[in-house]
């Protein structure tokens, strides 16, 4: 059981720095595109955000996806933890793979795929009733899905119109611009805490399952692992991604990244508020779509729309799928 | 780079650095156009030869450009103006560069002999085309800061503005065609096929004109008829 426990937050911290190489990276790219920060800056910034929005708004999203999608209290601690586990290495692989292919797809919706795999598999063992599974939360996760890029959207569109209307066409755009560049430093914290508080769940949710988690309370150590790893993804791999990502995008000119990142983080911390596991990512390029509608970017490709939704439909039965063959597996084992 | 999921796929390919170097690639062809008649004045036809390639290398560039465009302007595009406008206009500003590429073709065809004063005209009537072009250079320019403006109001109407300075110097190229063709109908003593040939320049040195004033045109259609 211990060794079980080890390997589920090793998993774990696995699943956290690659959320903070790749998700948050994106995030704060923007920053470091319009050089209002330097990458050293970003990456310490980044990391202090992304580690308290993680400890101290990690909760609600973490009990969802601990006990949200299966009734763990109803069973065997054991399988719980096998079941956690195996969350974790199927999403975690999907995640590596889909990365490789980059395909642009959400580890919020790879570990909810995974954990529904879990309960599935469980069912198939006849440990649970198929309408055990809480099919409502399943409901309204997806719905959150759905709703939180489009939200975004509207938002940033929002955002942007009233910069639009009150500020660039009242004062010089370059002045406009500079003074952006800083507030924009503002928002892309506002995006790395939104971020940590949400993401951190995708690493911390199995580990606190696995911890037999029954009560309201968790461990705190449980949310500081979460977003240490996620830090220690930023610094060592996130750097590179912010680079890339930094450079191009440009177009984002700060008034745009500021609109497109305070409705990302504002739609993000609301999830977490409500404990919906949604994509920051998606939300960020729903947001990036709605400063386009506001006529604020040159061109906005629509076509990753089509791309993402593609990911949904593909990441939910692969992750389950993935999910229920290891632990299969891993019950036969161990 | 592999192992990255980025969000750069959401940004667009955007057509509007191309339009302007499109754009770009016309004013130069006119003063290379300037500097082939100079030459055909003085009689360095080699000289002449040369300026006709070099226009016709700049109208197959910007044939590229305008392929470029074409090629990734799909529909699944969320651009600040209207898809199909952008597109026209960029058809009616390539029509500057083939008329450019049409004079340079039909200056090398004959030896002209023509009086010192209608050589005159001709030098005023490219000049006044070059600043045209040159005016609808800076028109285009203006799209740039439409763009990071993301068109405010203010914006809009300074390149309104500019569009009717194009269209004023449009007519003032026209009022000078006016007198080219009736100097050279009442030429005495000149070959009636050189006057043929030179009343042809006239009347495709004023495409040029009227082409550079259409695409004003629709510059204004395009940025007017968003939303």
């Amino acid at each position: 059981m211990d060794l079980l426990l080890a390997l589920t937050i090793i998993a774990g911290l696995y699943m956290a720095w690659n959320i903070g190489a790749n998700d948050a990276a994106n995030s704060m790219a923007t920053s470091y595109g319009s050089k209002a920060l330097t990458l050293k800056q970003i990456v310490i910034v980044a990391s202090i955000l992304e580690f308290c929005g993680a400890v101290f708004f990690g909760k609600n999203v973490t009990h969802t996806i601990a006990k949200g999608i299966v009734p763990i209290d109803i069973l065997d601690e054991h399988l719980v933890a096998l079941g956690a586990l195996a969350a974790l290495l199927s999403a975690g692989f999907w995640i590596t793979l889909a990365t490789y292919y980059q395909l642009p797809i959400s580890t919020s919706h790879s570990i909810v795929g995974a954990m529904l795999g879990f309960g599935l598999a469980a069912v198939s063992q006849n440990y649970l009733h198929i309408s055990d599974i809480h099919w409502n939360v399943m409901g309204k996760i997806v719905l959150s899905w759905i709703i939180s890029p489009i939200f975004g959207a509207l938002l940033a569109f929002l955002i942007f119109t009233l910069i639009r209307m009150f500020i660039l066409a009242k004062f010089e755009i370059d002045r406009v611009e500079h003074i952006f560049k800083y507030l924009q430093v503002g928002t892309a914290c506002y995006v790395a805490f939104a971020h940590g508080s949400n993401d951190v769940a995708n690493a911390t949710g199995p580990i606190a399952a696995a911890l037999g988690y029954m009560g309201q309370q968790m461990p705190v150590w449980v949310l500081l692992i979460g977003g240490l790893g996620i830090s220690i993804g930023i610094a060592t791999w996130g750097y590179r991604v912010i680079e890339m990502v930094g450079t191009k995008i440009t177009e984002l000119t700060p008034t745009r990244g500021f609109s497109a990142e305070f409705a990302t983080a504002t739609t993000v911390l609301l999830a977490s508020y409500f404990g919906m596991p949604i994509s920051t990512t998606h939300t960020l390029v729903g947001s990036v779509i709605g400063v386009g509608l506001a006529g604020g970017l040159a061109s906005v490709n629509l076509k990753i729309v089509r791309r993402i939704i593609a990911s949904w439909l593909l990441t939910v039965p692969v992750a389950a799928g993935l999910a229920i063959a290891i632990y299969t597996v891993m019950v036969i084992f161990l | 780079m592999k192992f990255v999921r980025s969000v750069t796929d959401v940004f667009g390919y955007s057509p509007f650095g191309a339009l302007k170097q499109h754009a770009e690639l016309c004013g130069k062809a006119i003063g290379l156009l300037q500097k082939q008649f100079e030459a055909y004045r003085r009689g360095e036809f080699d000289k002449v030869e040369k300026f006709r390639e070099k226009i016709d290398e700049l109208e197959y560039k910007a044939d590229l450009i305008k392929e470029e465009i074409r090629t990734n302007l799909t529909r699944s595009l969320l651009l600040p103006v209207d898809r199909h406008d952008l597109l026209h206009f960029l058809e009616v500003q390539d029509e500057i560069i083939n008329y450019c590429e049409h004079v340079g073709h039909m200056v090398t065809f004959r030896c002209v002999k023509a009086p010192e004063n209608i050589w005159r005209e001709f030098d005023i009537l490219l000049a006044k085309i070059m600043e045209t072009v040159n005016k609808y250079e800076e028109l285009v320019d203006h799209i740039s800061r439409l763009i990071a403006s993301s068109f405010t109001k203010k914006e809009v109407e300074d390149a309104m503005y500019h569009v009717k300075e194009v269209e004023e110097l449009e007519h003032e190229c026209d009022l000078i065609q006016i007198g080219l063709y009736t100097l050279l109908f009442n030429a005495e003593g000149m070959d009636p096929l050189d006057i043929h040939l030179m009343v042809t320049w006239v009347s495709h040195l004023g495409e040029i004109a009227n082409y550079t004033a259409r695409a004003a045109d629709r510059f204004r259609i395009m940025v007017l008829g968003r939303g």
